[in-house]
């Protein structure tokens, strides 16, 4: 039998167990559960696992594990569970005392301990890939092609864009002024995100030339990593989290902002201090460091507060009809639900049309899409089936690993609608 | 009883994905909404189709396996709890709307569809499936025909079986029996759908129903009072309903539950008053706005505020706070004994008034809430079952409390049921000669006693 001692971390959110009265009401909310209908997929059942695993009634076995996991983190059972209960928190939770308790698996030991943390040496594993992805992997439908090598092991055979030939770290310089005549109004620091960086530069590009045209000054600091979400939230490795995150406070440390694209990245890296927090001088700076940081659409519309004019849309883009997916990590965890929703609805080149569910979890969720490729599949497939009832032509969200699982599924229903990140829009 | 053949043989019966065996699947199912019950079952099937619930029953009874009946796990009575371990036939994978049929008022569901999805489906077609338990979101059909299900809208339109109009049955020996049919009205024979409705699984497994529906109202309006004492709060609602109006929803929760509330109704009135009503009517705009005005008129003499929501976003945060009520209260106390008592409308004041004596006797604190405009009420005792001393206490309260309903003429359960929760009164409040033949109706469909065995009345030690 386990001692509590041994459940270290999941102690600490025990205050979000107890508070669960197994009223059910989660069950009309969890994604995982509208697919599986057993009671171990939602958040009351997982509650039960954890409190027997707290009481000794059962242990950290890999059924254990493989229940638990079965989670999206998508946070919806925590927004409306009338007791005000938080499973996915107690959930990273556990999946790190099991990490202490057993170990991570091969092969994402290597890939999340040792390689996500080297942030240059990833960057040539991954243009390795490239390499071989074109000469080895057919291509798929349009510009879209199979990833090879471990990032298609990740994949699993997903439909997902290439990666890029130049990264955008190879493209743009550190510090990026405003143009001649242009007053800067802010300096910000840009959190890139892998997929920015490796799959998405043109998206960094044109954001860093956004935010530059409207008096933003944007350093993109070299000394960045990945944020750790599928290190620290995916794995539970939170050993290999903490140093990933004290490698971000100290390459943002002189600057008072931080931007991303990326709501994942945002999120996990607000939660530093719920999660890595382990002495007092890392909880002041995870603290200083959450504060600072603004999802793109929050600083545009909160901050910068830029006037309709100054999206201007892309000459492609014109004309168009737009719908939003609202990415988890963005409405639920950073609250962000309206600024994006006003941008899209103030441009006046673009028919905004909101799509049902719009703030529905796609299914992605790193880690899980890994292990649960099956259910990640049938979860998107109701994403799919709202944004076809729109009738769009784009398809705009505020996530990478969203895009991609978006990019994934309407590519298998061959659906016509472009997935964008919403900053894609503009000019 | 239970071995590894007969495990195989199941799986057969309902395909490898289909049946639950781990230690951790199992332990998920070994609890409902209820605070103090809990067991384990040795195996979870999930059927697919009524031949399959007919393949598992038979091997089950030819066997004396128990076999449980269970939808969303909700219920708050221990009814959905396999007591005496055995099978958990879990109905949640049959999920599929058969239709809805606009001409005829009426649509057929297999159990496991979740009330909430019903209700969705049936408001794109303009009906409306009145039985409305709080549980919506997590509760199935099967459970609420089982349970004979209430809620709010009850006061108005009825209990759920006032909607059921055919069942599909498998019997414990594995007979698939049809009952009723698909007309509002039915005089063959004796009415023995209604046999099974309210029968929490302990008859035989709902594998289809049929059920009556109404066209949605044209118009609702909801009115929310703030007043300043319980007993007159009881009064108003006795009132309100005397002066012909008749309400669909009248609701009742108490300052426990008032944070939920907070933000929407001025602090300064919450702080000095004891009850909310939340009211709500429904039909014709025409009726709606002038029962809104005689309503409003009412609750004005005596409420401390009235409101009359303004738009739907102000609608429904009202009722999501009256929703969140039983997890507010539950998350107040290690543990809650959480009642389910109906008295007559006009007890209604009296009956809280010796309640909140009998608590005050007890020293135990206590929360009153429910669906006041029908009577029926859920007092909730808060206490801790570690602490022995003052846990008799409460049960003595709950005890107190269920004679001074019973004794103005109430009864024990209004729409919970009994299940084990409630076992313990049954003697009370049921006619011996009706729990006789009760049992006598058991012996007759489920000789064995595999049904859901140990629900609804004590076990004498040769029933065991
Ligand atoms: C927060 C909350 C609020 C609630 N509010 C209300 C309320 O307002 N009004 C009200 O009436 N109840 C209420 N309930 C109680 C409960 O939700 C209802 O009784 C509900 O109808 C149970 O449905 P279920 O699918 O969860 O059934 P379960 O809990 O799974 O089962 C309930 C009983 O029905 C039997 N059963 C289930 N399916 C079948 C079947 N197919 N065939 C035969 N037997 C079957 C089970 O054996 C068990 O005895 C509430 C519960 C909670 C937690
Ligand atoms: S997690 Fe919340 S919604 Fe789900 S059963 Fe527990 S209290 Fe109810
Ligand atoms: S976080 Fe999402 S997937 Fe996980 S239990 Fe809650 S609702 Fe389900």
């Amino acid at each position: 039998m386990k001692s509590s001692l041994d459940f270290e971390q999941i102690d600490r959110f025990k205050e979000d167990l107890d508070k669960c009265t197994k009223c059910g009401f989660c069950m009309s909310y969890c994604p995982v559960y509208q697919e599986e209908r057993v009671e171990s997929s939602v958040a009351r059942g997982k509650i039960m696992l954890i409190r027997a695993l707290l009481d000794g009634e059962l242990e950290a076995t890999d059924e254990m594990a493989e229940q638990l996991n079965r989670c999206t983190l998508c946070m919806t059972c925590a927004e409306n569970c009338p007791a005000g209960t938080n499973v996915p928190s107690v959930i990273a939770a556990a999946r790190a005392d099991k990490v202490r308790l057993k170990g991570l698996s091969f092969p994402y030991s290597i890939i999340y301990r040792w390689l996500l943390p080297r942030r240059r040496l990833f960057g040539y594993v991954v243009r390795l890939a490239s390499w071989f992805q074109g000469i080895f992997l057919p291509k798929t439908e349009g510009s879209i092609r199979h990833l090879s090598f471990f990032l298609s092991a990740l994949g699993k055979g997903r439909h997902i864009p290439q990666i890029a030939h130049k990264f955008l770290r190879q493209s743009v310089p550190e510090i990026n002024s405003p143009p001649a005549g242009v007053e800067v109004k802010y300096t910000v620091g840009y959190f890139t995100g892998c997929m920015t960086d490796f799959v998405f530069p043109e998206l960094g590009e044109k954001i860093i030339n956004f935010l530059t045209r409207n008096g933003v000054e944007v350093v993109v600091p070299r000394g960045q990593g990945c944020c750790g979400a599928p290190v620290f939230l995916g794995a539970g490795d939170f050993d290999t989290g903490r140093k990933m995150a004290d490698v971000n406070v100290k390459a943002f440390k002189e600057l008072d902002y931080i931007i991303t694209d990326c709501a994942t990245c945002a999120s996990a890296m607000k939660d530093y201090i719920k999660y890595l927090a382990d002495n007092e001088e890392r909880k002041r700076e995870y603290a200083e460091f959450a504060g600072k940081i603004k999802d793109i659409t929050e600083f545009l519309v909160d901050m910068v507060k830029l006037p309709p004019s100054a999206y201007r849309v892309a000459g492609e883009f014109k004309g168009k009809t737009v719908t939003w997916h609202e990415p988890c990590h963005l409405g639920r965890y950073l609250g962000v639900k309206e600024q994006p929703r006003k941008i899209l609805q103030s441009i006046p080149d673009i028919n905004y049309i909101e799509m049902p569910d719009a703030d529905r979890c796609c299914g992605m969720a790193g880690t899980f899409s890994i292990y649960f490729y099956d259910l990640s599949r049938k979860i998107a497939d109701k994403k799919v089936a709202s944004i076809k009832s729109t009738g769009a032509d784009i398809v705009v969200t505020d996530c990478p690993g969203c895009q991609i699982q978006l990019i994934d599924s309407t590519t298998r229903h061959g659906m016509p609608q472009k997935v964008m990140h919403i900053m894609e829009l503009f000019e | 009883m239970l071995n590894s053949k007969h495990i195989d043989q199941l799986r057969r019966i309902v395909g490898k994905e289909n049946i639950l065996t781990s230690k951790e699947e199992l332990l998920v199912y070994s609890y409902d909404a209820t605070n103090m019950w809990q067991h384990l079952p040795e195996v979870v099937v999930l059927p697919s189709n009524v031949e399959q619930i007919s393949a598992i029953l038979k091997l089950a009874n030819e066997n004396l396996i128990p076999v449980t009946p269970r939808g969303g796990g909700t219920n708050v009575s221990g009814g959905s709890i396999p007591i005496k371990g055995g099978i958990v036939l879990c109905t949640t994978r049959m999920d599929r709307i058969i239709d809805i049929n606009k001409t005829n008022l009426n649509a057929r569901v297999e159990p496991g569809v979740v009330l909430q999805d019903f209700q969705a489906a049936l408001a794109e077609e303009g009906l409306f499936f009145p039985p409305d338990p709080q549980s919506f979101s997590g509760c199935t059909m099967g459970g609420v025909v089982a349970e004979n299900s209430a809620g709010p809208s009850c006061l108005k339109y009825g209990v759920a079986k006032q909607y059921v109009l055919g069942l599909e049955v498998v019997l414990a020996d594995g007979t698939t029996m049809k009952l009723g049919g698909l007309t509002p009205k039915n005089r063959t024979g004796y009415e023995l759908s209604m046999l099974f409705t309210g029968s929490e699984g302990t008859l035989g497994v709902i594998s289809k129903i049929t059920l009556r529906m109404l066209p949605a109202p044209k118009a609702t309006r909801t009115i929310v009072a703030v007043i300043s004492d319980v007993a007159v709060a009881g009064e108003t609602v006795t009132e309100i309903i005397a002066s012909s109006v008749l309400p669909s929803k009248v609701e009742f929760v108490d300052n426990w539950t008032f944070e939920k509330f907070r933000g929407l109704l001025p602090d300064e009135i919450l702080d000095k008053s004891q009850v909310i009503l939340l009211i709500q009517v429904d039909g014709l705009p025409e009726t709606v706005d002038a029962e809104t005005q005689q309503v409003v008129a009412l609750c004005k003499s005596r409420a401390g505020e009235v409101r009359v929501a303004e738009d739907q976003a102000e609608t429904d945060r009202y009722w999501q706070a009256r929703a969140a009520h039983f997890s507010d209260i539950s998350s107040r106390a290690h543990t809650i004994i959480n009642e389910d008592i109906c008295v007559p409308r006009d007890k209604i004041a009296e009956f809280i008034k010796l309640g909140q004596e009998s608590a005050k006797k007890y020293d135990v604190p206590i929360s009153f809430a429910g669906h006041v405009g029908d009577g029926n009420f859920h007092p909730v005792v808060l206490t801790d079952s570690r602490d022995k001393e003052h846990y008799q206490r409460s049960l003595k309260c709950v005890e107190e409390i269920i004679e001074i309903a019973l004794s103005l003429g109430g009864v024990l359960s209004g729409e919970h049921g009994i299940g084990l929760e409630k076992q313990r009164f049954l003697k009370k409040a049921m006619d011996p000669a009706a729990i006789e033949i009760m049992k006598k109706i058991k012996d007759v469909l489920d000789p064995n006693h595999i049904l859901n065995p140990g629900k609804i009345w004590e076990e004498t030690s040769d029933e065991e």
